[in-house]
Order: C-alpha cells, then structure tokens, then sequence
C-alpha cells in the first residue's frame, strides 16, 4: 500500500531546508528574526475561532449502507462531514470514504450536462445537450426497439437510494428485467442460504451481534478491512471486550488484527472446515440441544450425514490440522448461545457458495444463537404506516436472467434479479434479444462476470445504452445518452426507513443546491417517462414524500425528525429469544431448516449442488506455474467508485500483488519486482504493472489485489489506469442454486514487467 | 533532558490516549482531519496518519497492527526549542503546541527537530503546519476531528488534569502505557494504551 512508503524526510531534503536557520534555533542564539511583543501577544489567537456553519441532515452514499451525516457549510459550501451520533448506522463515526464525501459534490471531472455520444462507443465523445433532447434521444431510440423486439428488450441496473425510480420506469414501459448487482455479484448466495436455513436473509446491515459476542468466527469476513461502520464498530467493540475472534481466510487482512486463531485456510475449502466443526460439535453433544428440540428441522438427517466429515478428513481439505479444529469447535460450543459465525458478504466465490453459507448457517442454528445477545439479532420494523404506493402490473414478459417459476433458477429473487444473467442474455441473444441498458450508478465493466472480453461484445449487441450517474464511470462512457444525476449532498430523497436491531427513519436534505446541470433520479426518470406518456406513475417526487410523513407521523416526530435528522423505534426486542418469547421461522416448516426439505426435488433431478444438506466438493486448482486470483476490499474505496478522489488515492493509488515467499522463490522473484498478471485461460496479459508484495499473509498457490482499479476511463484525471483491474482475471462461474457469480475460480501465472 | 525546559504547571493537561487494540486501521481520522484544517491535496501533507505495521511473531508466523500518529504536543517540544522566530510554541495553558503562521518563516528546522515526523510544509501557506489537538473545535465544545470520527473508537481525548476525565480513567486502568520515543526526552502527551475492557 502507498500509505506506508512516504517519507516526508526525503520530501524535506527536496524542499530543501535552509541550514542557517536551523543552526540559529538549535543553538538558542539571539536571532535576528525574533518576533515583537505585540506578535507575541495574539499568536494563536485564530486557533480559538471555529465556525461550525449550517448544518443539514442526510445519510451517505459514499457506499450503500447510508450512515447518518451531518452536513456543514460555509457560506453555501460543504466544508465538513460529521457522522450523526444518533444514528444506529455510524453512530456519529464515518469512515474515510464517508469523510471525503464532499470531494464527491466539488469534482471538476464530474458528469456537468445531459450528454449524447458523438464519436464510437467508449471513444468519449460526447456532445453538451438539453434534457428535453436528451429525454427526446432515448424515446426516438428506446420505441423503436419496444416496437420490434417488445419492452424486455429493455435492461435495468440499479445501485443507489434513487432505486425506486428506474425501477418504475421500467416496470411503467413493461420490462420485467430489472437487476441490482448486488444480489448476484455480492450477497445473494449468503441470502439464499440463510433464506433457505432461517427463512430470512443477513440484510446489508448484518445481524450479527458482535459488541455482545464471546466467540466471533469470521469465515472471510474482513469486518475491518471493507469498513461498513456499524460492523467495524461492533467488531472493535466485541474485541475490546474481551471476545474470541477465529478468522478464517488465505490472506491476513485488517481483521485478522487481533484474532485468537488466524487460519490461513486453502482457498474454496471453508465449507469443509464448517462441517469438521458441526461434526465436533454434534459427536461430542456440544450442540444446544434445547433450541434444536424446539427450533430446528433434520438434527438427524444431519447426524447421519456429518459423521463422514471428520476433524481428519477436514484437516486434509483445509490445510489446518485436526486438533485445532476440535479445540475451536469446543471453545466456540463452550460459550454458545454468545457466539456468531458470520458468512462471507461478498460470497461470489468458489460456485459451491450457498451450500458452504448452508453449512455456516447450520453451525449458527446448533449454538442456539437466534435472537440471543452475542448472536444474530432480529430486526424490527418501523412501526408506521407508510401511505401505499401504487405500482404498474408486473410485466407479463418471461425474464431474461433465469430467475422465476420453471426457469433455470427458481429460487432466486425476482425482485434482485441476475445482473450476470441479463449480461449473457445481451451477449448471446437467449432467451431473447435485450438491445437497451439502462444504468443507474452501476458500473458493469467494473463488476463483470462474464469476464471483461464478454462484456465489451456484450456493450457491442446494445442498441442503446443509457446511463444515469454522477461520475463517468468505465461503462458510462460507453454510453449513449447520459444523464447526469445530483450528488447526494445537492438533493432530495425520499425517507430513509431501516428495519433494524433499533429500527428508524433518517433525513436527506439537500446541503447546497447542484453546483452542476443535474437532478435527482426521481427528475430524471420522470422526465424520460413523460415521453412515453407514463409520467403519471410519478406522482410524488422525494421532497414531498418527505413533506407526507406528517401525515403518518406524530407532531412530536416529526420535530424529532426534523431536529435530529433521524427518528428511532426503541420500543421493540431484538433479542426475543433471550427474553423468553417464541421464536417464529419463516421457512416452510416453519423450523430453522437444518435440513431442506424444498431442495429434495431439486436433489433428486440435478444432484449434489442441490442436496437439502451440504455435501462438500473439491474446488478447482491452478494448474503448476498458476495461481488463484483473489481479490478483496480496501478500506479506503468504495467498490469502483471512489478511486477518482484525490484524498481516497492518497491513501491508496495501486494494487501490489501479494505473493508468498515460497512461491516468490519458486518464481525466483524478490519483493519488490514490477510484475504483471496474465490470465491463464484468456492470456490477456494486464498493461499495468504492479509492485510484488512478498508475504507470508497470503496462502502458497494464491494471489490477492485489491478490488476497484485499474479505470480505463480518461474522463477520471486522477483515477485513470491506477492500479490492475481485478476483472480481467477473475472467473465467470455461477452458483447453480442462487445463480449468483462464482469469481475466485480464475487463475494466473505472474510475470516480470 | 533539555536544560532550558521550563516547568510550569499547565491548567489544563490535554492529551491523546490512543487504545491500540481498537484501531482497524480504516484512515478515517487522517480524511476527516485534512477535509477540516484544508491540508493540501498531497501525500506528504498530513497531520495525522495511520502506519500498517507489519512484522513476524516467535513462530513465524506474520502479525500486522496499526500505529496510529499524529503531534505528541511534548511538554519538552524540540521543535519549540528550534524555532528561530518564536511562531512554534507551546501554550502555557493547556500544552498544545501551535505553529503560528504569520510569524512562520517557512525554515523548517522544526520539520527536521521533530522527532515524530509530525509537521508538514504547506505549500499553499508558504508555513510549516501540524496538528492543533484540534484547539478551534474544542474551544468550541467539539471533540477532535479525529476523534469524533473514529470508528473503533480508538482516540480518545481529554485533560489529564482532570482526574473524572475519560482519559484519566484509562491511564488509570490501562494493563499498560506506551508513549513513543520517550528516551528522546521529549515528554510525549499522546498514550498509547491496552485495557482490560
């Protein structure tokens, strides 16, 4: 990382520091330059001055769990961002990329106007227009398409609190392929398990209640290193206070700071290791045997089936030796109900990724821990009636990704979609022709699972491409219209309402008005949306959805509300375990479902990715001369988003590829060496290069970067060729049960620069 | 020890007691503290940082931590002593010691004096610049920059002085104190603590 190789020294030695001076201090003699009295006297006066400026409520969207941000200004400009102390996000903290929000809104290289492209696709050449020509370009273009191929020919990403809006265009136009990344290239694979397990998903604001834990066991969750701010603090809190933390991953991340056992598991092999501990754990009667009785579903089936998953056997998977295994699984028993074992969130990994969650999953379900303290929490609804909105009918046209009743997978929500899906729809025309895009703050050249030669032909197939966003993102500039979107310190959105641990609504206001010609998301789709004569689906744009909650809100909220920028539910339990009331499992047996019993039909047509229990399979290997690419967050960036921010590159600009020694030795490279990857199976070589890390923090046979570089796009002057892209090298596998992304099957040989 | 360190009692002993085990190493404390004091877009310039120390434990195994730093506002501040004009000095009220940039000749001998590496030449200023244990913010009843935002809550803030303070109660709990480079005779008024809770 950069932020470890500056020497201000060597900067001062440039600067040149004048000698004489420091001679005249060092020794104390009377100098010439001594300041007057009067100096003297008011010296650091105007360090006693500090002008807060006005403060106005929102919540961020430098990533997307929207922690509650105070907003100050200064005679009309952002000066300052504060975390809000009373929000149960951030309570009052941001993270560093929440505090460089503001460079967000003051950024030169933002998107300022409408555009239309001028030149080739991705050339960059865009001419300045009006909204009603842009808004007139995508109806002359979009119709046309509907007109031959139907309205599914129309695509839609979404990633941001405008959300609602493409969604009701898309919907209102009549196309039922609408996707949000972060399903099928993020959590969906740990949603579905623990759908299937417990009848509900983890949520983007995890229930794992680890200020309270005894024992955390982190399968490849780097709580601190992809700082979400919640988490990060309750996992500061759990260790301050005293809890165990077992971290299982191949690399040595940021969590593993302070873990009791770091175990540097072999790649793709996490689920063995989860049923060696259930194996323990249920040949040693160490399970909760009350809450099992009570709660749970299969206990025998999943006796049976876990007696072949010895400690020994998971020892020869995993690389960590037996008697390690059995000590953990009793000490993690030892302290259950106070226990979480907490999942991947980013589980597009390895393509047995829900069955390994399930294992995860079923390990939680013997500690007994739902509901309890140290847990899993149960969130709460806001207790309010929100108005209802109305809706356009679900389009009657079949999806495109493969998710819905009879199609390839079932199981997956229609409601998230398979952004990997819609991209091999596009690519080879099945089931049918999907000839627009339209993109609202994603960036698919940047999260790509149809690896990113696909993806270029993919862009090729589109007649169109829409993009609405803030920044010229790697995609946005191949777009053909664009759509330049206020930031989220410049504009309204609709109410925030979080189900929760303590469940609340928070406040965005704008801070300053768009220093740019740009509108909300609401505007905007709107605007596109009046062309087709659908504009009446947008009834309430989000200041007077804001302005609406006093009809459903007491007076004495709303002042709350508008006082604190954030109205919180304490009134509710999120531990009804502990506190003795009955537990409910929307599942359908009603039970946590050790064994599930809906995928028995699947089992029985489509095998062992399927059974109702987790059956264990080999990863793929590198061939000799390769290695497995892994890739992760840093805790300076958010996703790709971020790295055209001056003050977010400063604390990182690159991706060193961190090698083991051994394998460095093997490759007869030192730390240090400029290498570059080649991807073993498309030979496409990176044309950056990046500096070796030679490090025991990475398991022999791997090799980690960071998730987020390498932008291609010459609108970003900062961020422009920063680092490798991880997306070239990364594989386009799927996870049969979620359809969710597989990406840590991709393999590469390394080369000298 | 320097013989010309004056000993006054403060009336106010501010200082920083950094609980080391909850910093995750996330650089919030270094954004928040650049956007706040307007430090120039550069990565020389900073007045707080957090350093990945990476290292190796008896077995070989690796181990990593986080050092986060920033002024040590030393009752005994070389930089003070080194100052040709008097624009580097320490308040006799509560110990922060302050560059005062309309007598800053821009020498930088206390740039090389100091020996925590915690000042920086603004270019923009034309003055060398440091942490101010955030004076203008807590004059005005706010905590610290850094500390407000810290998400392990790590940094923690107050006056020694007080012995009902959240920092008094630390030291007073702590299972163990480090401060840095103490053999330079500096008398350092950041901690860096472990605790038992």
């Amino acid at each position: 990382m950069s932020r470890h190789n500056i020497s201000r020294r060597g900067f001062l030695k440039l600067a040149g520091a004048s000698s004489v001076a420091i001679t005249a201090g060092i020794t104390g003699l009377p100098s010439p330059l001594k300041a007057s009295a009067k100096q003297e006297a008011t010296r650091g006066a105007r360090f006693l001055k500090y002008d807060r400026g006005v403060e106005s409520p929102s919540f961020c969207e430098m990533c997307f769990w929207n922690c509650g941000v105070n907003v100050y200004t200064r005679k009309g400009i952002i000066h300052k961002l504060e975390g809000n102390k009373l929000n149960p996000n951030n309570r009052g903290h941001l993270c560093a990329k929440g505090n460089a929000g503001i460079q967000s809104t003051y950024d030169a290289d933002r998107i300022q106007s409408p555009l239309i492209r001028t030149g080739k696709r991705g050339e960059g050449k865009f001419k300045k227009v009006s909204w009603e020509e842009a808004y007139k370009y995508v109806y002359k273009k979009l119709n046309p398409l509907i007109d031959e191929f139907g309205p599914e020919t129309l695509a839609t990403f979404m990633h941001g609190t405008g959300e609602p809006y493409p969604h009701m265009l898309t919907m209102a136009i009549g196309s039922p392929n609408i996707t949000i990344p972060a399903y099928s290239q993020c959590m969906g694979s740990r949603e579905m398990a623990w759908a299937l397990t417990f009848g509900t998903g983890v949520s983007g604001h995890e229930t794992f209640d680890m200020s309270n834990s005894k024992h955390m066991m982190l399968f490849g969750r780097n709580m601190a290193g992809s700082v979400q701010v919640r988490e990060a603090e309750d996992f500061a809190e759990g260790l301050a206070r005293g809890s165990r933390l077992t971290y299982i991953d191949p690399r040595q991340s940021e969590s593993a700071v302070r873990a009791t056992d770091w175990l540097q598991i072999n790649p793709g092999t996490d689920m063995a290791l989860a049923l060696g501990f259930i194996h323990v754990i249920i040949r040693d009667n160490l399970a909760n045997m009350d809450f099992v009785r009570k709660y749970c579903y299969g206990y025998n089936e999943l006796s049976k089936h876990i007696k072949k998953y010895t400690p020994k056997w998971a020892s020869e998977k995993t690389g960590i030796d037996a008697k390690t295994i059995e000590r953990i699984a009793w000490e993690f028993a030892k302290d259950a109900p106070n226990v979480v074992a907490i999942p991947p969130r980013r589980m597009t990994r390895y393509g047995n990724d829900t069955q390994t969650v399930r294992a995860i999953a079923i390990l939680n379900a013997l500690m007994g821990n739902w509901g309890v303290p140290g847990g899993i929490f149960i969130r709460n609804k806001v207790p309010v009636d929100f108005p209802k909105e109305e809706l356009p009918d679900a389009p009657d046209a079949r999806r495109a990704d493969g998710v819905g009743e009879g199609e390839k997978y079932p199981l997956a929500p229609t409601s998230l979609g398979r952004t990997n899906g819609i991209y091999e729809a596009t690519l080879t025309k099945e089931p049918y022709p999907i000839k627009a895009w339209l993109l609202y703050g994603t960036n698919p050249l940047c999260h790509s699972s149809v690896g990113v030669n696909n993806l270029y032909k993919a862009i090729d197939n589109l007649e169109l491409l829409i993009a609405i966003d803030t920044q010229f993102s790697d995609t946005v500039m191949y777009a053909d219209v664009i759509f330049p979107e206020s930031t989220y310190l410049e504009r309204y959105d609709a109410p925030f309402v979080q189900k929760d641990k303590t469940p609340f609504i928070a406040l965005r206001k704008p801070a300053v008005k768009p220093i740019y010609d740009t509108k909300g998301c609401f505007e905007i789709c709107k605007g596109i949306a009046k062309e087709f004569d659908l504009d009446d689906w947008f009834e309430k744009s989000p200041k007077e959805q804001v302005e609406e909650l006093s009809q459903v809100l007491s007076k004495e909220q709303m002042e709350t509300l508008e006082k604190d920028g954030v109205l919180l539910f304490e009134d509710v339990d999120p531990y009804p375990n502990a506190s003795g009331s009955a537990l409910n499992f929307s599942t359908s047996t009603g039970k946590v479902q050790l064994y599930v019993k809906d995928l028995e039909e699947m089992a029985k047509k489509q095998g062992d990715d399927f059974s109702p229990l987790p059956i264990y399979k080999d990863p793929v290997m590198p061939k000799e001369g390769e290695f497995r690419m892994l890739f992760g967050r840093t805790p300076h960036h958010s996703h790709a988003r971020s790295q055209n921010n001056w003050v977010l590159l400063e604390l990182q600009d690159d991706t060193p590829v961190w090698m083991n020694p051994k394998d460095a030795k093997k490759m007869g490279f030192k730390d240090g060496d400029m290498v570059s990857l080649v991807n073993a199976k498309t030979e496409h070589r990176s044309d950056h290069s990046e500096r070796l890390k030679v490090t025991k923090r990475i398991k022999e046979g791997s090799v980690f970067i960071h998730h987020g570089f390498g932008h291609t796009t010459k609108a970003w002057t900062r961020g422009y060729e920063k680092g490798t892209k991880e997306n070239w090298f990364i594989s386009d596998g799927v996870d049969p049960l979620s359809g969710a992304a597989a990406f840590h099957n991709g393999f590469v040989k390394v080369v000298k620069a | 020890m320097s013989l010309i360190h004056k000993k006054t009692k403060k009336q106010k002993n501010l200082a920083m007691v950094i609980v080391g085990d909850r910093c995750i190493g996330c650089d919030a404390c270094y954004v928040s503290c650049k956007t706040d004091w307007d430090v120039p877009a550069m990565k020389e310039a900073f007045r707080t940082k957090v350093f990945e120390v990476e290292g190796e434990d008896i077995h070989g195994n690796p181990t990593i931590g986080f050092l986060p730093t920033l002024c040590n506002h030393c009752d005994n501040a070389p930089c003070v002593d080194v100052c040709p004009t008097g624009a580097s000095f320490k308040r006799d009220e509560d110990g922060i010691v302050l560059v005062e940039p309309d007598m800053c000749i821009g020498c930088k001998a206390c740039m090389v004096a100091c020996p925590y590496d915690a000042r920086y030449y603004n270019e923009e200023e034309q003055t060398v610049d440091k942490c101010t244990f955030c004076l203008p913010r807590i004059s005005n009843g706010l905590d610290p920059a850094c500390v407000s935002t810290c998400v392990g809550e790590s940094r923690n803030f107050g006056d020694l002085n007080d012995t009902d303070s959240n920092v008094s109660k630390m030291l007073k709990d702590a299972t163990s104190i480090y401060k840095l480079k103490e053999d330079e005779g500096t008398s350092p008024n950041v901690y860096y603590v472990t605790l038992n809770y």
